[in-house]
Parts: C-alpha cells; structure tokens; sequence
C-alpha cells in the first residue's frame, strides 16, 4: 500500500499556504489547483478506478455550475441549495450514463459522453428563456457563507480544501477498500471480475454517478467563485479534456496524481502566457505551442504520470521482471 | 437430487445449434469430464452453466435452485464458480489481490480475505508469486491462478475450463495432481479438457460431445472405447 505523507504534505502546504501568503494572485492560483485538482479527482473515480474514460464530465460541471447560478438569480435560493440539486441531477445523469457503459465499452463510451455534453450544450446555449442562451449567467454577488459571497480568497482556500480532501479520502477509499478492489478487477477484466460474483454493472453505475455527483459539486463552487457561467466554457469538449488530463499528467488512478497534474497544468499554463503571451509577446498564441510541447514531452518521459514515475525512483523495485 | 443439474440445454447462434438438447447430472463430490473434438460446442455449454450465455431452451439447476437467466455474478454467489479457457488474469493487480477479489465475495473484511487469498496461493503452489504483478505470471502460473481465484469464491460446484491447454508439458502433473487434490478434499467439479490421457485419468464419469449433441455419458473406459466417440474423434476407418 503506498503510503499517504506525500498527501499529508501537499494538503498541510495548502492549508498554511493562507496562513504564510497573503498575496490575492498567489491565493486565487490555490484556489484554482484546489478546485480543478477536485475535479480532476472526481473523473479519476470512474476514469481512473472504474476504467470508464469520459470525455464529456464538463456536462455534470455545467449541470452544477448551472444549478447554482440558475437557483440563485431565479428564485432568490442559496448555492449550497443550487449545488445539492446539481449535484442530485448529475447523479441521475450519471446513473444514466453509466447503464450506457454496459453496452458501449473504451472508446464508444467516450464518444457518446462527448455526444452527452454537447447536447446539454445546446440545451443551456439555445434555451434562451431559461438559461440566458450563450450570454451567459452572471452570478448575483450576494454577501455572507451562505450565499457564498466571499471575497476573502483565505476563506474560499478553506471551502476548497474541504472539497479536495474529502475527494482524496473517496479516491483512498477506493484504493483500500472491498468494493474498491472490486472496481479495480472489473476495470482490468470485467468477464474475470463476473466470474468471481463481483456485480460488476451496479459498481460501474455507482462509480460514474459518483463522479458525476463530485463533479457537479466542483462545478457549483466554480460558478460562485468566478461569478459568471459560460455555456460555451462550462459544457465544452476543452474543458472536459482538462479534467482527463490532469488526472493523467497526476497518474492516473492515484488519489494524489490529479491534485499533483492540476497544479502542474496550472503552473506551467500560467507561466506560459506571462512570460510568452499576451500583446507584448512576438508571436502571439506561441505560449499555446510550448504548453502542447511540454505536455507532449512529459507523456514521452513519463507515460504512466507523475505519482507512478516518482513512486518508481523512490520505491524499492520488486524482483527483477516484474517491474512494466 | 443431483447437485448440478442441466436439463435440455440448446444455444444456437443465428443457424448454427452449438448446443442441442443437453442433458446431464452431476452429484455432490463427482469430478466429471466433458470431452469433444474442437467445435463440438463444450465451450458453449460452459458459458450456458456460467450465466455468461442464455441457452434457447432447456434449464440449469444447483441443488434445485434454478440458474437459467441469472447473470454470471449471480450464478458465482449461489456457488458455481470457473475459470477460462483463454485466462483472464487481473493484469494490473498483484497476484494476492487477484485472489482477493475471489474471496471478497464471500467476505466482507479485506484484512481476512487477503489472509484467505494467501492461504489458497499456498495451497496451488504460487505462494513466493503473491506479491508480483499477476503480468509476470508463466501459462502455468496463471492457471494455477486462476484456480485459486475461483476457490476463493467457495464454489459448491467448480467448472475446470481447460486446466492442461496451453502449458508445456512438464507442468502437466503438477496441474492434475492438484485437480485430485481438490476432488480428493470434497469439491465437486466439472471439467472440459482436451488431453485425454489426462481427462480419462482423474474423471469418474465422462460426457462426450460432437456436434453440439451428447453422443456417450459414463465411466472413461466405457466411453472411450464407445464408437460414437472413437468415430468422432478419429473418423469411420478407426471403429472396430
């Protein structure tokens, strides 16, 4: 079992970060790691332990960016409210979607969650009345905890942080626990896993409306941090990849590789544009060429991620051969 | 009452019957054999009895508790456990959590199925093994795998697919005696195996398949020497 202080560490670091920093830019970069590593940890559940590879989870982040915002500037109701019924409706979804998973396996599931998010793209981009259509929904700022109108960025890190650690203690729970190592052998076989009374299809579903679930939480915490929601961002394809390649940078299937992966995806985006975009910049949109770069050279050298490439050099190698 | 009991059993896929009318018992205790040359519709009647297939017609009983149309982790918990012909290791898991997840079906507390998973690795023979990756595994390694795999689900019936098929032939004993070790300690099993050197060997009672039908049940010297099944497997020149 690997052990949990690399955890301990990154998540101490970022509880004092607040304490130690009080620069708003460096704190808002926290905020960020923390929320997009959330859901990067939330897809890793059913794309990572579940084996079930989405590329369509900004539709549950939308579905509770949207609930949120919608239950808010609608009917006067707090976002903690508009993130429970998000997160509700992204269950459902979830469910949904993973009976879909029993039929359509590896890449047909991927494409029709793609298929899946679009449509819900479509809906929030064209349901004028409703939704705003692609204008968009600005998010009332309304002062006080419970209606999430925070400007002190220390108090935002604290309600993120909650959210990370109770996703890491999901992901640990799925390394350590029986329903866990039942997930993983229907992730490697799920013929195998059938054959040894492992109810392979209710773990699918219950794993993917999980992470659909977490996913939408994330996704009503975001809309009130930033205080707009796009439905050209919240339901698009970019955003999805996002999630799945945090998780991957991070290792994917480790409960502290998509916080690791996010941060990394954040530093080096941000970085990027400072140093090379912008007007200033001679070539303009060459931050994008290098970021693609990196991100290229990284899976050249470290295909399996960060934590597992780490966990390799650290880690006495077991007996020769079995080490691929 | 027989313990496994398969009634009438027929599959077809589109025009071909890959099972047609199958009927037999097995009793609580019994090692049964099934043999056939290729395509003669064995691999079929074991997906049947597993859940992994539904048969046209016909029905498949454990102690009286039908298993027709129940899915395969169903048919695993009320105690017909299998392995595979072409092996299905948990590639990424260590050979003890492999094993594991056979035994968390039984038992709710990882800390006592992984102690359960070692004490059945010890017993095929892969104990030093426990904690590679299942990956590293030879053939050989990876059938003994399996079967403590499927034993750790406690199966009250086991069903053997092809337990020689595919390894070299020194490991051949090693395998067979361990069949005569479970038989021997009570379990009752069903296996499919093409060797039949091996299969006369260690089976008390012999079904024979060609074409999809049940030509020959009973003892191994009988059915052996039964024209139907020397016809089958060796043509018309060959029966005396």
């Amino acid at each position: 079992m690997k052990g949990t202080w690399p955890a301990v560490a990154f998540f101490a670091i970022a509880a004092l970060w607040p304490v130690v920093v009080r620069d708003p830019f460096l704190l808002d970069s926290l905020v960020l790691i923390l929320l997009w590593g959330s859901t990067a940890a939330a897809w890793n559940v059913a794309g990572g332990y579940a084996g079930q590879v989405s590329l369509g989870h900004a539709a549950f982040f939308g579905l509770g960016a949207y609930s949120a915002a919608l239950l808010g500037t609608k009917w006067g109701l707090s976002p903690w409210i508009g993130l429970l019924v998000g997160a509700v409706l992204a269950t459902g979804f979830g469910i949904l979607l993973g009976f879909l998973s029993n039929r359509l396996r590896g890449p047909y599931f991927a494409l029709a969650t793609i298929a899946f998010s679009q449509v819900l793209l479509i809906v929030a981009s064209r349901w004028r009345g409703f939704t705003s259509g692609s204008e968009g929904i600005p998010v009332p700022f309304r002062p006080g905890f419970w209606t999430l109108g925070i400007t002190d960025k220390r108090i935002w890190v604290a309600i993120v942080l909650v959210l990370a650690i109770g996703l890491y203690l999901v992901e640990l729970y799925l390394e350590r626990s029986r329903r866990g190592f039942q997930l993983a052998a229907v992730r490697e076989d799920e013929d195998a896993a059938l054959s040894l009374g492992v109810p392979a299809l209710w773990l699918k579903v219950a794993a993917i409306a999980a992470s659909a679930a977490l996913t939408a939480v994330a996704g009503a915490l975001w809309a009130q941090y930033v205080g707009f929601v796009d439905p050209l961002y919240v339901f698009s394809v970019d955003l999805s990849v996002r999630f799945a390649l945090a998780a991957i940078l991070g290792g994917i299937g480790t409960a502290l590789g998509p916080f690791l992966g996010a941060a990394l995806i954040l530093l080096l985006e941000t970085y990027l544009r400072a140093r090379f975009g912008g007007i200033g910049a001679g070539l303009v949109g060459i931050y994008l060429i290098i970021y693609g770069t990196a991100l290229v050279l990284m899976m050249r050298f470290a295909p399996q991620g960060i934590v597992p490439w780490v966990g390799e050099r650290f880690r006495r190698r077991p007996a020769a051969g079995s080490a691929s | 009452m027989s313990l496994l009991e398969v009634s009438g059993i027929t599959k077809r896929f589109g025009g071909i019957t890959a099972n047609r009318d199958i009927s037999f018992d097995v009793e609580a205790g019994e090692l049964v054999g099934i043999i056939g040359p290729n395509g003669s519709g064995k691999s079929t009647l074991f997906e049947v009895i597993s859940g992994f297939y539904r048969p046209d017609t016909g029905a498949v009983s454990l102690d009286g508790a039908r298993l027709t149309g129940l899915p395969p982790d169903h048919v695993c918990r009320l105690g017909v456990a299998r392995t595979f012909q072409k092996l299905r290791p948990f590639s990424g898991l260590s050979v003890v959590d492999n094993v594991m997840v056979g035994a968390l079906t039984r038992m709710h507390d990882v800390r006592h199925a992984r102690a359960r998973a070692r004490e059945l690795l010890d017993r095929v023979g892969l104990a030093e093994k426990s904690d590679e990756y299942a990956r590293t595994l030879s053939t050989g390694q990876r059938k003994r795998l399996e079967l403590a795999r499927a034993l750790a689900t406690e199966p009250r019936v086991l069903l053997l697919d092809e337990v020689t098929g595919g390894v070299d032939q020194r490991s051949i004993p090693g395998l067979v005696q361990l069949v005569r070790d479970l038989h021997r300690g009570g379990l009752t099993l069903l296996v499919v195996e093409h060797n039949m050197r091996v299969i006369t060997a260690v089976a008390q009672r012999i079904v024979a398949l060609y074409l999809g039908e049940k030509i020959a049940d009973g003892p191994p010297n009988a059915v052996t020497r039964d024209s139907r099944v020397v016809e089958a497997y060796l043509g018309q020149a060959y029966v005396q």
